[in-house]
C-alpha cells in the first residue's frame, strides 16, 4: 500500500511543483517551460498507471488520510489519499488527456508570447483535478474543486489583452460559483455533522440508519456545485462562451477536467446521493431538458467550437442521466469513452482552426479542409464516436446509458433520451459536412492564402498535432471495450451483456443515429443540398437556438442587471457616502490647522507669555483646589 | 530675617526678570532677565531648605548646580547669538519672526 500512496503523491506533486517551476523561474524560456511541464505530466502519468496496475485492476479501495493540527471536539484538516477503481481509473484519465492536450500545444501555441505561462496553467489544472480525484475528503475536494475553477478560469482568459476572452473567463468564473456555493453550503453540513468528513465515512451515514444530517438537503446542495461545474440547467451558458480559450484549452476543459470534475463528483458520491431518491429525479429530469435544448442550440451553430462546447453539455447530460438512473458505471463509461473522442474532436478542429484562422464552419470549409489528413481523420472518428455509431466508443457507452435508463425509468423520459440520440448524431453530422463538404464547390478557386499558410508551418509543432490526434482517434476505437472493466467495479451486482449485445434498444439508437446522419447528409452533404438545416429555416427559431434560447438575455435582463445596480448603488456610496465621510474629516483636519496655525506668529516673546500664563494658571488652580478635581 | 522676606524677594526678583524676558527686544537683554529669574528660584531654593529646618547642604548643592547650568546655558544661548547676528545682522527678537505657522 505504501507504494500506491507514493504514486498517489506522485501523480499530484509533480505537475504542482512543475507549475511552481515554470511559473516562477520559467517565464522567459518557452522551450524549458514545456519539457518541465511535459516531463512532469509524464511522471504523472507513470504514476497513475502504477495506480491503475495496483487498485483498479485488482480492484482494491483504500483510504490513506493524516489529519493536520487535530483538535478535539472540532473537524481539523485532513489531507489524504482516496484510492479506488473510480478514482485511480479517473486520475489515469486525467493525467492521459492533459499530457495530450501539452504535446498537441506544442504546435498550436508555438510562437505565443505567454508559452511558458500557458504550460505553467496546464499544469496547475492538472494538479487541480488530480487533486481533486484523489482527495480522500470533502473539505480537500473542495479546495481543489476550487482551483479547477481557478485554474479554469486562468485558462479561458489566456489571452485577457482580447476583451472577449477576459469575459468569458469571468462569466465561467462568476457562473460556477453560483453553483459552488450550495456546494459550499452542503459540504459544510457535512463537516459538521460528520468532522473529517472522509468519503467512505460520508457514504456510510448517508446509507445508515441515522445520517446525522438531512440526505436530501445536503445532496441537493452538493448537486448545484454539480450543475454550474458540469454547465447543466440554467448554469449552462458559461460553457459556449469558454470558446474563447484557446483549442488546446477546450479540449481539456470539456473532457477529463473541469466539467467532468461535476460528474465525476456525482460518481463518487453516488451512494449518498442515490437515498436522496427525489433529488436524482430532479437531476435526471435536469439533465434530460438541458441534453434536448443544448442539442437544438448545436444544430444552429456556426462555430464549430460552439458546437462542440453545446454537444458537450448534452453529452455531460447523458452522463448525469446515467448517474441518476442508477448506474456508477454507466455514467462514468460515458465521461470516459466522452474525454477520448472530446478532445479528440476538439483537438482536430484546432489544426483546422490553425489552418484557417477562424472557428467558422463555413470559413474552414473554403480553406482546403481535406489537405488537413490527421485532422479529417479525427474530426470524423470523433463525430461517429460522438453520434453514437457502432463500433466506435460512444456507441457502447450511451448504449450503456440508455440500458440503465430503460431498466429504471422508461416511459417518455427515455423516449426523449433516445430522440436526443438521434439529434446527437444529426448536429454532429452538420458539423462534419459544413467543415469538410463546403469547399467543393469552390474547389475550382481555391483560396490561395491556405497554400502560403502552409509553407511556413512550423514542422515539427504540426507532427505533434497529428500525432496527439491520430493516437486519439485510434483511441476512439478501443475505450468502447471498457465496458465491462467499468461495470464489474463501480456498479457490482448489476449485470452487463458485453459490448456487442444488441438489443431492441440498441437498435431503436441505431436507427435514431442513422437517420440523424442521414438527415444531415440530405441537408448539408449531398450535392446541390440547400446548407440550411430545418431548425435554420424559420429565422425567430433560429434567433431563438442560436442565442442559447435566450437564457443569457433574461440573465442580463434580471440578474445581470440587478447586480448592476447593486454594484452601482455600492459605488455611489462608496464615492459619496464614505469617502464624502474621510474627505470631510481630511477638509476638517486641513482648515482647523490653518486657523490654529496662527497661533504660531514666530514672535518668541508671546510663546514665553503664553507659556508663563498657562503654567500661572495652573499653580492657582492647583493651590485653588489642591490638586483634586 | 524671615522666610517671607526671602520669598517676596525672590518673587520680586522672578516678576522683574519675567518682565524684562517679555518687554525687552535684545536678545542679550532677555538673556539677562533670564538669569535673573533663575537666581530668584536660587534664591527660593536656598531659603526654603535652610529656614524650614532640613539639611542646608540640600538647598546648596541645587544652588550650585543652578549656577552651573546657568553659565552653561549663557555659554550656549551667547554663541546662538553671534551665530544669529553673522546671519541676519540683527539680534532683535522682533525681526527673528520667519517661524511662523
Amino acid at each position: 500500500m505504501s507504494g500506491s500512496v507514493l504514486a498517489a503523491l506522485t501523480a499530484q506533486v509533480a505537475p504542482l511543483a512543475a507549475s511552481a517551476v515554470i511559473l516562477t523561474a520559467l517565464r522567459g524560456r518557452p522551450r524549458a517551460a514545456a519539457a518541465t511541464a511535459i516531463a512532469a505530466l509524464t511522471l504523472s502519468l507513470a504514476a497513475s498507471a502504477a495506480l491503475v496496475w495496483r487498485i483498479a485492476i485488482p480492484n482494491v479501495a483504500w483510504v490513506a488520510q493524516a489529519v493536520w493540527l487535530p483538535v478535539q471536539g472540532s473537524p481539523g484538516l485532513a489531507f489524504g489519499v482516496m484510492a479506488d477503481p473510480l478514482a485511480t481509473s479517473m486520475a489515469f484519465l486525467v493525467a492521459f488527456i492533459t499530457l495530450a492536450v501539452m504535446v498537441y500545444s506544442l504546435g498550436y501555441m508555438h510562437g505565443d508570447p505567454g508559452f511558458a505561462r500557458y504550460f505553467g496553467f496546464l499544469a496547475l489544472f492538472g494538479w487541480a483535478m488530480l487533486g481533486l480525484v484523489l482527495a480522500s475528503n470533502l473539505l480537500q475536494l473542495l479546495v481543489f474543486w476550487e482551483l479547477v475553477g481557478l485554474a479554469s478560469f486562468l485558462l479561458i482568459g489566456f489571452w485577457f489583452e482580447r476583451p472577449a476572452p477576459a469575459a468569458a473567463a469571468r462569466k465561467a468564473f462568476l457562473m460556477t460559483r453560483v453553483g459552488d456555493v450550495g456546494f459550499l453550503l452542503g459540504v459544510l453540513l457535512l463537516i459538521r455533522a460528520l468532522g473529517v468528513a472522509t468519503i467512505p465515512d460520508v457514504l456510510a451515514a448517508a446509507t445508515g440508519p441515522a445520517p446525522g444530517f438531512k440526505v436530501p438537503l445536503v445532496a441537493f446542495l452538493l448537486l448545484m456545485g454539480v450543475v454550474g461545474k458540469s454547465a447543466q440547467g440554467p448554469l449552462f451558458t458559461w460553457l459556449p462562451d469558454a470558446m474563447e480559450g484557446p483549442t488546446p484549452v477546450s479540449a481539456l476543459l470539456h473532457s477529463a477536467t473541469m466539467v467532468a470534475a461535476g460528474v465525476f463528483l456525482v460518481a463518487r458520491l453516488h451512494p449518498l446521493f442515490a437515498a436522496a431518491p427525489a433529488v436524482m429525479q430532479g437531476l435526471l429530469l435536469l439533465a434530460l431538458v438541458t441534453a434536448l435544448a443544448s442539442a437544438t442550440m448545436a444544430m444552429v451553430a456556426n462555430d464549430i467550437k460552439r458546437v462542440l462546447a453545446y454537444s458537450s453539455i448534452s453529452q455531460l447530460s447523458y452522463m448525469l442521466m446515467g448517474l441518476a438512473a442508477g448506474s456508477v458505471a454507466a455514467g462514468f463509461f460515458h465521461l470516459t469513452t466522452h474525454a477520448g473522442f472530446k478532445a479528440l474532436l476538439f483537438l482536430a478542429s484546432g489544426i483546422f482552426i490553425h489552418h484557417a484562422h477562424s472557428n467558422e464552419m463555413k470559413e474552414i470549409a473554403e480553406h482546403e479542409p481535406l489537405s488537413q489528413k490527421a485532422g479529417v481523420i479525427g474530426l470524423v472518428t470523433g463525430s461517429l464516436a460522438l453520434a453514437g455509431v457502432i463500433p466506435f466508443a460512444g456507441y457502447f457507452s450511451k448504449e450503456m446509458i440508455l440500458g440503465a435508463m430503460g431498466e429504471h425509468v422508461g416511459g417518455v423520459v427515455l423516449a426523449l433520451a433516445y430522440l436526443g440520440a438521434g439529434l446527437t448524431a444529426y448536429y454532429t453530422f452538420r458539423m462534419v459536412f459544413l467543415t469538410l463538404r463546403g469547399g467543393a464547390a469552390q474547389r475550382g478557386h481555391a483560396d490561395p492564402h491556405g497554400a502560403a499558410v502552409v509553407e511556413h508551418e512550423y514542422v515539427f509543432g504540426a507532427r505533434a498535432m497529428a500525432g496527439v490526434v491520430l493516437v486519439l482517434a485510434a483511441l476512439t476505437l478501443v475505450l468502447g471495450y471498457l465496458g465491462g472493466f467499468f461495470a464489474t467495479r463501480l456498479s457490482p451486482g448489476a449485470e452487463h451483456e458485453g459490448p456487442f449485445a444488441i438489443g431492441a434498444g440498441a437498435l431503436v439508437a441505431l436507427g435514431l443515429v442513422a437517420a440523424g446522419i442521414a438527415l444531415a447528409w440530405v441537408e448539408f452533404g449531398a450535392k446541390g443540398a440547400s446548407r440550411v438545416g430545418f431548425a435554420e429555416r424559420n429565422p425567430a427559431i433560429k434567433d431563438f437556438l442560436a442565442n442559447n434560447w435566450y437564457v443569457d438575455r433574461l440573465y442580463n435582463a434580471t440578474v445581470v442587471r440587478w447586480a448592476l445596480a447593486l454594484s452601482r448603488a455600492a459605488k455611489w456610496n462608496d464615492h459619496t457616502v464614505l469617502d464624502g465621510a474621510s474627505d470631510g474629516v481630511a477638509m476638517g483636519t486641513v482648515w482647523s490647522g490653518r486657523i490654529l496655525s496662527m497661533v504660531q506668529n514666530g514672535y518668541v516673546q508671546a510663546y514665553v507669555a503664553a507659556a508663563v500664563s498657562v503654567v500661572a494658571a495652573l499653580g492657582i488652580w492647583l493651590m485653588r483646589t489642591g490638586g483634586r478635581p | 530675617m524671615s522666610l517671607h522676606a526671602y520669598l517676596i524677594f525672590s518673587t520680586l526678583l522672578f516678576g522683574v526678570g519675567l518682565y524684562g524676558l517679555l518687554q525687552r527686544r535684545s536678545l542679550v537683554a532677555m538673556l539677562i532677565a533670564l538669569e535673573l529669574m533663575l537666581a530668584a528660584v536660587s534664591v527660593n531654593v536656598v531659603a526654603l531648605t535652610t529656614l524650614t529646618g532640613r539639611d542646608a547642604a540640600i538647598g546648596q548643592v541645587v544652588a550650585l548646580i543652578l549656577v552651573g547650568v546657568a553659565a552653561s546655558e549663557t555659554a550656549i544661548a551667547l554663541s546662538l547669538f553671534v551665530a544669529i547676528h553673522r546671519a541676519s545682522h540683527s539680534i532683535d527678537v522682533e525681526s527673528l519672526s520667519e517661524l511662523k505657522g
